[in-house]
């Protein structure tokens, strides 16, 4: 009876050189794609939306926060609509290309969101997004 | 002449950095950026606002008035839909007119989450031209 591999096991062997390079690649993504939360900002439930995007250039976005009862802060600093309008005018003028983030609770009358916008008009930062979560119908 | 740092002779013994534990090393860290990490949050529905006093004037048969109540009821025009509909509504009117503006009026005591999915049947519908109008009403008990 003739085994085949009878000769002398070789001993199994796995490369992992280049286990540090995956892994150090890996960190590389998870740095690029990391970013630490500065703000706590309010606890708000977002509405849902279909067509919900993703905004590309993460830094330059400025975010307003407002929560259910209407209460609005930026940074985590309580305001209101008149002070958004001389925080968001230093901002527009330090960078144009900003984009403010509405974060608003799906529940808000639509009247604080209005006032914002019209806030937003006046420190002329024209470029708003309404922060959704992707879904389909209303929650 | 020979600068060599190496010594010579006495057979120079391989040089070793061990990197065997590298790995683990990086996977340590790989965990601390994933635990750490939020991926990007944010994310939403895009609108360009209209300039202080730069409005244009659009002449009123290619607006398109959408409009939300107080009690978070839906008017195009004149007459009540369910927001599924408003997009197929929506779309169609641009069909037939494609210069067409929409306006969306919203109560200011309507919910945002309705706005919000009006607004986005609007995008669905690929409407280019939305406009949000401010509505200046029942601040005082109505005008």
């Amino acid at each position: 009876m003739t085994r085949i591999g009878l000769k002398k096991a070789a001993t199994p062997n796995i490369p992992t050189a280049s286990t540090a390079d995956i892994a150090f690649l890996l960190i590389i993504f998870f740095m690029v794609s990391t970013h630490f939360r500065t703000e706590k900002g309010l606890k708000i439930n977002l509405p849902r939306a279909e067509m919900t995007e993703r905004i590309l250039k993460r830094r330059n976005v400025a975010a307003i926060w407002i929560d259910a009862t209407g209460r609005m802060t930026v940074q985590d600093n309580w305001v209101n609509p008149s002070t958004i309008t001389a925080l968001m005018s230093e901002k527009v003028i330090e960078n144009p290309e900003i984009v403010v983030l509405l974060q608003a609770d799906k529940d808000v009358k639509y009247g604080f969101v209005t006032d914002v916008l019209e806030a937003l008009k006046d420190a002329r930062a024209l470029k708003v997004t309404f922060a959704t979560s992707y879904g389909k119908g209303g929650g | 002449m020979a600068l060599s740092l190496r010594p010579r002779g006495r057979g120079a013994a391989q040089p070793n950095i061990p990197t065997a534990s590298m790995g683990d090393i990086a996977f340590l860290i790989i965990i601390f950026f994933m635990t750490t990490s939020i991926f990007s949050r944010e994310k939403g529905l895009k609108i360009v606002l209209p300039e202080k006093g730069a409005e244009t004037k659009i002449k009123s048969e290619n607006i398109l008035t959408v409009a939300v109540n107080q009690t978070g009821q839906v008017l195009i025009g004149e007459r009540v839909v369910n927001i599924p509909e408003v997009s197929t509504l929506v779309r169609e009117e641009i069909e037939k007119n494609p210069s067409l503006a929409v306006a969306l009026r919203v109560s200011r005591k309507a919910p945002y989450q309705v706005m919000i999915e009006v607004f986005d049947q609007l995008k669905i519908a690929k409407a280019e031209r939305i406009s949000l109008m401010p509505v200046q009403e029942e601040e005082g008990g109505g005008q």
